[in-house]
């Protein structure tokens, strides 16, 4: 029955990685844009970061005292910032100068303020940023001068503690601490709650990232695989070879999943890069091994999600086929499926960020009775060892493929996936 | 039951095709109206009209790509609505606005498409070898499909449609599109297939002049059914008309 499948494989293959097109596009763009972007990203937060080990500060003493001395030399000494002296009469000139500069704020030290720290009285201390659109550079140097600020005030506050309780001023400041912990799947781990959501997340939104990728693109390919025949007026002669049409079906599914895969690592490998080189904004995760707290699937869950995303593939494949058979060519194929993207795709977007137990009753239904839900929702069911979600969720989806393949296979065995091109020329042409 | 096998049995062996009050309608435009005629084994029968005529709808229905509204066709004892697997082993069908994968070379083309009709590896080596000759590419296959001219193509698909002998090759408009020295070359070589393999040939055309030099018999089709039909000599004698485009327009009531 499936004489020839390889053979179409085999050319469905060579036809697609030979097509500009679909080389460009899908395998190479991802290889190339995505670690592009990285580079772009650490070379501008390079930038950024030296900008910050060259800051300046301008500063406006008219206090002179002990505090202003002990201020200006933590800022030079400890915050290796470059102080410019920025004293003028009144606060318009001292604008005008900040303006001229490249400083990224200006501190004014008010006459008096070190006498009313002495007297145990609040001073106040008045810190300008300096705006200059809207850059990184800009925000973070600014965060980094509250930073400094923040750091001397605490060891004002130490000091002045020290003078009353000499024994142990750390007690005064921490009467307690707190020893965080989270359940996981009926068991305490020592594992603060906010840097396991933070991991779990980053993994909740990678995965169905992956999931959307692969499934786009093997859409793409296989309603172009079926379109380009139309377009290319090949498909009426491989209609009347000794050849089974469930075969060339299949055959057509397989090919899409062999060039969508590889257009998959390649998206994955680029993304993967693209993230490594947040070397300076990424706050470096601790390592924490997931599996010795239970939150990774097993081999048996890494199988059931294997095998979900796969029927979600073919589900994807059999979607594809049916759509491209309404269209006459590959640019119509392409724009057809653009409007079930949205409802196929939309369940992974609202699962990142929503728990589907939440959602109100009819949503819920709407999002169960999409295929493309299933396997998302299988991977977050297997980091908490949850087997019977997505069994069910394989079960549904294949069921739906079958259903969408049966379609397909009906329109490949008649004549229809002909004759609809048939009837919208017929319909172009006839004078009426 | 039994009775009609044997009959039909009788009639494969000397009729290759045989339609019967084919009908096909696409919505309210009736492409084929009743449309009867039969193609003798080794002939070459050529259906002959204007565009719009149904050539391409009888022919696809031959094909077993489209079914008929009403009526039948058996092909060398098979329906073709039917027994479409089997009457594909045993044609060959040429669409008249054919293209090939263009991402492949003539070479590899060649290769794919035999692949479907042949029994071992060598038997499709032997394939694309008679096909090779057929299309007189030589170097050229070894070429991407799309750096090939309209008559290159065409001779491209030729090849692929005659190289396995097919009992009954299918041919719509083979000549179409080409330059007097292509078509020379394509029509010498359904000639010389029908007449060294015994191959079967329906074509169309709607080139009347040209279809008097290698059809053994025409049909001439107008508005779904044919109008006429006869060995090229026997129509015009019959007319009295000095070539096929005459007869034609008498028939049509054209003139």
């Amino acid at each position: 029955m499936f004489k020839g499948l390889g053979r179409i494989v085999i050319k469905e293959v060579k036809e697609m990685t030979r097509d500009p097109r679909i080389l460009l596009g899908m395998i190479l763009a991802p290889l190339i844009i995505f670690p592009l972007m990285g580079i772009m990203f650490s070379t501008s937060s390079e930038a950024v970061q030296e900008s910050l080990r060259t800051m300046s500060i301008g500063i406006a003493d008219f206090d002179n005292g002990a505090v202003a001395q002990n201020l200006t030399n933590f800022l030079q000494y400890y915050g290796n910032v470059t102080l410019q002296d920025m004293t003028a009469p009144n606060i318009n000139e001292i604008v005008v100068l900040a303006q001229k500069s490249n400083v990224s704020a200006v501190i004014i030290i008010p006459e008096g303020f070190s006498q009313s720290i002495a007297e145990n009285r609040s001073g106040t201390l008045q810190v300008y940023g300096v705006f200059r659109g809207g850059g990184i550079a800009g925000s973070v140097g600014f965060s980094m001068v509250e930073g400094l600020i923040d750091t001397f005030r605490q060891s004002l506050t130490v000091q002045t503690i020290q003078q009353e309780f000499p024994q142990n001023p750390d007690f005064v400041l921490n009467p307690f601490k707190v020893a965080q912990g989270s359940i996981v799947q009926s068991k305490p781990v020592t594992v603060p709650p906010a840097t396991l959501f933070s991991i779990v997340q980053s993994q909740l939104i990678g995965f169905p990232l992956a999931i959307f990728m692969l499934i786009i693109l093997a859409m793409q390919l296989a309603a172009t695989s079926v379109a380009a025949e139309k377009e290319e007026k090949t498909l009426e002669t491989l209609m009347s070879l000794p050849l089974n049409r469930f075969t060339l079906l299949i055959g057509k599914l397989a090919g899409s999943t062999v060039i969508a895969a590889i257009g998959a690592v390649a998206t994955i490998a680029g993304v993967i890069y693209y993230i490594g080189s947040f070397t300076f904004t990424g706050t470096a995760q601790p390592s924490l091994d997931l599996g010795a707290i239970g939150l990774t699937p097993s081999p048996l869950g890494y199988l059931i999600l294997g095998i979900s995303v796969f029927v979600s593939l073919l589900c994807a494949l059999a979607v594809a086929i049916v759509v491209s058979v309404f269209a006459e060519d590959v640019r119509g194929a392409q724009s057809l499926l653009g409007f079930v993207y949205t409802p196929l795709v939309l369940p992974i977007f609202v699962l990142m960020f929503a728990d589907i137990n939440t959602l109100p009753f009819a949503l819920r239904i709407l999002m169960l009775a999409l295929p493309f839900t299933h396997p998302v929702l299988a991977s977050q069911a297997m980091m908490l060892g949850d087997y019977v979600t997505p069994i069910l969720g394989i079960m549904y989806v294949i069921v739906f493929t079958l259903v969408m393949m049966y379609i397909a296979s009906r329109i490949f065995a008649t004549e229809k996936i002909l004759t609809m091109r048939f009837s919208l020329r017929k319909k172009k042409i006839a004078p009426g | 039951m039994k009775y009609r096998t044997v009959f039909r049995v009788e009639k494969a062996l000397a009729v290759a095709v045989e339609a019967k009050a084919l009908v096909k309608t696409y919505g309210n435009i009736k492409a084929l109206d009743n449309l009867s005629f039969n193609v003798n084994q080794g002939q070459i029968y050529g259906l002959i009209g204007p565009n719009g005529a149904g050539k391409t709808t009888a022919l696809r229905i031959f094909s077993t790509l489209i079914l008929p509204t009403s009526g039948s066709v058996i092909i060398f004892g098979h329906d073709v609505v039917h027994e479409g697997a089997e009457v594909r082993k045993l044609i060959s069908y040429l669409p008249g606005e054919a293209g090939a994968y263009k991402n492949l070379s003539g070479y590899e083309y060649l290769q794919f498409m035999g692949y479907f009709s042949s029994k071992s590896k060598e038997d499709l080596d032997k394939l694309v070898e008679d096909a090779s000759k057929i299309s007189g590419l030589g170097e050229r296959l070894k070429d991407r499909v799309k750096t090939y001219s309209t008559g290159m193509k065409r001779r491209l698909l030729l090849a692929r449609t005659l190289m396995n002998k097919p009992k009954l090759a299918v041919l719509d408009e083979p000549t179409s599109g080409l330059d007097v020295l292509h078509a020379y070359h394509v029509r010498g070589i359904i000639k010389q297939y029908a007449k060294e393999y015994g191959v079967t040939v329906l074509l169309s055309s709607h080139n009347m002049l040209e279809v008097e030099h290698i059809c053994d018999t025409v049909g001439l089709i107008n508005k779904g059914r044919i109008v006429a039909e006869g060995t090229p000599a026997e129509l015009k004698r019959e007319h009295n008309a000095a070539n096929l485009e005459d007869v034609f327009a008498e028939v049509a009531g054209l003139v």
